[in-house]
């Protein structure tokens, strides 16, 4: 129907040539409304620049044009303050460039820089061109369906129960991929989505490939990194440059993509010269006791099964959960006959050889300071110190030790996550005041399996195993991926290769965008083209909308009308918001172009598809779904406040019964939210460490990660059973070396590139360009600043670095990994390690029909890799920090 | 009663928020910027470190700016904010020349955002508040004042680097910084005595 129809509307067999191209003339803004003139307006805002999405503003309007975004100082948890993306907020709102109103391709052809020749059309005529697209693939095999999310559009209720309605389990992520920082805190905290520090008491901080607030001006994280140091915290920033928080600590430079060998040289010295750990919490909140067998698999107890641990006193091993006079947590025992160590001795055998020296040659970090700041760690933990909290006592332990997405991305990323958690276990600083804690739902979540362990959750539970795989991003593969765009394209471009019995028949691009955000964009491009139905939900003329054959315009953020349940900071926690449970409210500004709110055209699609209602439908599985993240904390249909799921409902309607559901809403609706813009219940602040749910030895934190051993064991036995290698990767024990119980070093490809790749290429966020949700490249306030700031879109190189290259400040320059090239303009600065090529945010690529904005700068993703010998095999992630060589570009004269 | 502004350097984290906050509050058009932060390095590899300094309109007792300006459109209030009277600017320019802080921008051409592009509904609203052919600068966002609120950037800076109050009160938490951490204008020794203070840089 889609091809009849623009055969129809284009009126003859080739485009139309003589239609005005998108973008390419001024747009004519409709004059003001009369009736607004005079008019002044404050609504209650929630912030979309950034991942966060949870700074309060107030909203301005004067004639009914915004004219301001504010924080709300009222408000937690920003308190008035915001940041650079916030407050150009309504440039990305009064955008030319912007999708205006539904549009149909008329030219076949598709590219980067080939005119769709769209044409407008109605919305009716949009969504029904959609739906009977879809209704035909749902026929033939819902898995044929793609939806792609991504930070873009973080506003929809509907998305999710619409994929599971419709029948796809192919959702997949256009972020994430290259941070896949996930699986470590799901094993060890049973937490999500990361790990933080708890600011409002640490003493010592190390960072690693991050950012506490400052690095991307996060205005939550800003505000309590300025408290921490302010009172004295110590802070350590292990990174290839000198970040805005480096400059606020202690740096200590870094090769780039060598963080494991660092982290392996701290947990040796720690468990090899300096010796002192928190060995009440490894003997009893922690799996390093248990016996381990010859097999890497726990000693069990004949009766019960349980594993076991050695009594020292009595001298017998005997079930974790028996009464004990001494607990061995090192030593070498026999037990029903079979030799046992205790999963102390196992680990910290493994890291003998990992000396500060060994690491040296890798990571460049001298000796004395891996060794300095181990000390300083272990010291500054305050072994044994407690504190009381709302008259409970806590073991206090102010260190933390976080990596994120610069340590984890790569071939053995998992590994050095791990290390980290080891590091902090061996001080105890688990979920108490003070230390490591995971940012998501707080409550009794860290309760014990059989085997007394921490229960995995999250990213640490394995998906399930099936042959051939069903899921586009092959999720049966890599059971603890976060997100796997890049896995999904090359599946799409080749499903023999990756065993799928399916093929794609359409993609919905909902605020994501991996052709530009994740790697190989030509690729990406390839796989586009190669799907027959490709639908955006699109916000402006991005690489996944000029590739769509219909355009569904949406509301910019604030046109969206939103209630968010406040999800526990993202990056760090004090204070402020300790104990915080909060729903927070968007009040939309009238849209100002024919768009709707992304979960209006999901309704509708549902509708016409006829799986808005009924069982099985789309309120069926809004009715059962649970917050991801936030669990019961989250907005969900609760109770009594279920939909009835045989009739319609607006979107109102289904926000007045979450709010009225939420267990701290008191009864309240959206009438009483919109009083102040939000709804807020301080529990107690003992609550808020998770600690206190399982106190004691009430709970075991694996040290000793059997439960890696154990996902990797079961997918090796079905790769035999079902006689295939892993796909993409013919030797399977390359990927299995990723699944052994204790971290160990693996070199990544990039440390075996060719000659005449010497460098190495980094990436980070900037306070101008965290993630793109809402075009921030394009929003011409945020362009002031970043093309002014001497680091930001150019390629910084260290002097010596640039000397033996014979290059300068402003030389324009090819950077050249293996897998792609992209070009800029010289920066030499100290603040980068010699090793370092460093690329901030990720600019260029764009279409013919961008901003011009978005097709200047350096595209740094354009030098990452798709190749699965570079991922992380437990993760899936990829490589952040490609080998480079770097050449000066000859223009000619 | 003499306004004055204290900016903490070791709180600022060089992000630019107050930079957007005061285009927000004012509305000025492309290129044209009452608060800027500076942004450098100091140290070799392997201490560098990034610096951060945030400029604007030092709202002198002293205004080199005041003193050359031929028609008395710059004059400075008894509460020691600096302003310019639009009605009376010739555009002449002496006063850019003479700011030894570059804290004020001639508007040769209202620009707008988006280039080759008509000025979207906020800047039609804001560019009326513009004169093609004046001098342009920061005014401690008086209009605020005048509503019982801090300068814009004071309010959203995240770091919340920037305080703002009354010099001549010995108790004010600027007196009171100033005091404590032995704070200083910027490049004090030209002499035309500022009323932004910097502390711990």
């Amino acid at each position: 129907m889609l091809k009849r129809f623009i055969e129809r509307v284009s009126k003859s067999k080739k485009p139309d040539a003589s239609r005005n191209m998108f973008g390419l003339s001024p747009y004519k803004w409709k004059p003001v409304d009369p009736k607004e003139k005079g008019k002044r307006q404050v609504l209650y805002g929630l912030c979309r620049g950034c991942m966060q999405g949870d700074c309060a503003t107030l909203v301005y309007l004067e004639d009914g044009i915004v004219v301001k975004t504010e924080g709300n100082a009222e408000a937690p948890p920003t308190y008035g303050s915001l940041c650079p993306r916030g407050k150009s907020e309504l440039m990305g709102m009064y955008n030319p460039y912007r999708i205006k109103t539904p549009m149909a391709r008329t030219n076949p052809e598709k590219g980067l820089d080939v005119d769709p020749m769209w044409k407008e059309v109605t919305w009716d005529e949009a969504l029904d061109i959609v739906a009977e697209r879809l209704r035909k693939v749902r026929e033939k095999d819902p898995r044929g369906l793609v939806l792609c999310e991504g930070w873009g559009q973080r506003d929809t209720m509907l998305r999710l129960p619409f994929g599971q309605a419709f029948g796809t389990p192919n959702e997949i992520g256009s972020h994430g991929a290259l941070c896949t920082v996930h699986y470590p805190s799901g094993l060890v905290h049973a937490g999500y989505p990361v790990a933080i520090v708890d600011l409002e008491y640490c003493q010592y901080h190390i960072t690693l490939g991050r950012s506490l607030g400052p690095n991307f001006a996060t205005a939550p994280g800003t505000r309590k990194f300025a408290r921490a140091i302010e009172r004295g915290m110590k802070l350590v920033v292990v990174d290839p440059r000198s970040s805005y928080e480096a400059s606020k600590g202690e740096w200590v430079p870094i090769r780039p993509g060598s963080d494991l060998a660092f982290l392996l040289a701290m947990a040796h010295v720690m468990l090899f010269e300096i010796q002192e750990y928190d060995m009440w919490f490894l003997k009893n909140r922690t799996n390093a006791p248990y016996l381990i067998g010859p097999d890497g698999n726990y000693c069990r107890d004949q009766k019960t099964g349980k594993p076991l641990m050695w009594d020292l006193e009595e001298n017998k091993a005997k079930p974790f959960d028996a009464q004990f006079e001494d607990i061995a947590l090192n030593g070498t025992y026999l037990a029903d006959g079979v030799e046992c160590r205790t999963g102390f001795d196992v680990v910290r055998e493994e890291f003998v050889k990992y000396t500060p020296e060994w690491a040296e040659e890798i990571c460049t970090v001298p000796p004395e300071t891996v060794r300095r700041i181990a000390k300083e760690f272990v010291e500054h933990a305050r072994i044994g110190s407690t504190i009381e909290i709302d008259g409970f006592t806590f073991p206090f332990r102010p260190v933390s030790l976080n990596t994120e997405r610069n340590v984890t991305n790569r071939r053995g990323g998992t590994y050095a996550d791990l290390t980290g958690k080891i590091i902090n276990m061996l001080v105890g600083n688990i979920e108490v005041p003070g230390g490591c804690l995971s940012c998501s739902y707080r409550g009794p979540i860290m309760g014990p399996t059989e085997d007394g362990t921490v229960r995995p959750a999250y990213e640490a539970v394995p998906k399930p195993f099936k042959f051939p795989p069903d899921h586009i991003g092959l999720e049966e593969f890599y059971p603890h991926q976060h997100t796997a765009p890049h896995i999904a394209i090359k599946s799409i471009l080749d499903p023999e290769k990756y065993y799928l019995d399916y093929h794609i028949e359409a993609y919905i691009s909902v605020g994501g965008n991996p052709i530009k955000m994740n790697a190989q964009p030509h690729t990406y491009v390839e796989g586009f083209k190669k799907i027959p139905f490709v639908v955006s939900i699109a916000l402006h003329m991005d690489e996944p909308a000029i590739l769509s054959d219909v355009l569904l315009p949406e509301h910019s953020a604030l046109e969206r009308f939103r209630v968010a349940a406040f999800y526990p900071q993202h990056q760090s926690i004090d204070d402020e918001v300790n104990g915080l449970k909060m729903i927070q409210l968007r009040e939309p500004v009238t849209p100002i172009f024919n768009t709707k709110h992304v979960d209006e055209i999901f309704t509708e699609l549902a509708e016409r598809l006829g799986i808005l209602c009924g069982e099985g439908g789309l309120y069926d599985h809004l009715n059962s779904n649970i917050d991801w993240v936030d669990k019961t904390d989250g907005l969900n249909m609760n109770g009594e406040y279920k939909l009835d799921i045989n009739r319609k409902y607006t979107l109102e309607e289904i926000v007045e019964r979450q709010i009225r559901g939420w267990p701290y809403s008191g009864g309240k609706g959206l009438k009483d939210l919109k009083e102040k813009g939000y709804i807020a219940h301080w529990k107690p602040r003992k609550e808020f460490y998770n600690y206190y749910y399982f106190p004691d030895d009430k709970t075991r934190h694996p040290f000793y990660f059997l439960g890696l051993k154990k996902v990797g064991d079961d997918l090796r036995a079905n790769l035999i059973k079902h006689n295939i290698s892993f796909p993409g990767v013919d030797d399977m024990d390359y990927v299995f070396d990723l699944y052994r119980p204790v971290p160990h070093w693996v070199e990544t490809p990039e440390f075996r590139a060719p000659e005449g790749f010497d460098l190495w290429a980094i990436n980070w966020k900037t306070p101008y360009y965290s993630s793109d949700p809402g075009n921030v490249a394009g929003n011409p306030w945020l362009a002031e600043l970043y093309t002014k700031d001497p680091y930001e879109a150019v390629i910084c190189l260290n002097p010596v670095t640039a000397k033996r290259k014979n290059l300068k400040d402003g030389d324009m320059v090819i950077v050249e990994s293996q897998y792609g090239k992209m070009e800029g303009r010289v920066r030499v600065s100290e603040l980068f390690h010699p090793d370092a090529v460093g690329v901030s945010g990720n600019y260029g690529l764009g279409t013919i029909q961008s901003n011009p904005l978005n097709r200047i700068g350096p595209n740094f993703n354009t030098l990452l890799s798709l190749d699965e010998r570079t991922f992380d095999g437990v993760s899936g992630g990829q490589d952040t920090a490609p080998r480079v060589k770097l050449y000066k570009k000859e223009v000619p004269k | 009663m003499r306004y004055a502004m204290v900016i903490d350097l070791s709180r600022c984290v060089g992000c630019s928020t107050c930079t957007v906050a005061c285009r927000a509050e004012h509305g000025t058009p492309a290129g044209v910027s009452y608060n800027k932060v500076k942004k450098y390095e100091v140290g070799r590899y392997p201490t560098a470190k990034m610096k951060f300094l945030p400029i604007l309109c030092m709202h002198c007792q002293d205004p080199a700016c005041l003193k050359v300006c031929p028609t008395g459109a710059t004059y400075r209030r008894e509460d020691g904010i600096v302003l310019i009277d639009h009605d009376k600017c010739i555009g002449c320019r002496a006063c850019v020349v003479a700011c030894p802080y570059e804290s004020r921008q001639f508007l040769w051409d209202i620009r707008n955002y988006y280039p080759g592009h008509v000025p979207t509904p906020y800047e039609v609203l804001k560019q009326k508040d513009f004169e093609r052919g004046t001098v342009v600068k920061c005014d401690f966002c008086l209009q605020r004042l005048e509503e019982g609120q801090l300068p814009a950037c004071v309010v959203a800076c995240p770091a919340q680097a920037r305080y703002f109050g009354d010099l001549d009160d010995p108790e004010s938490e600027v007196s009171r910084l100033v005091a404590d951490y032995r704070g200083t204008p910027f490049r004090e020794e030209l002499g035309t005595q500022p009323s932004v203070y910097y502390v711990k840089g």
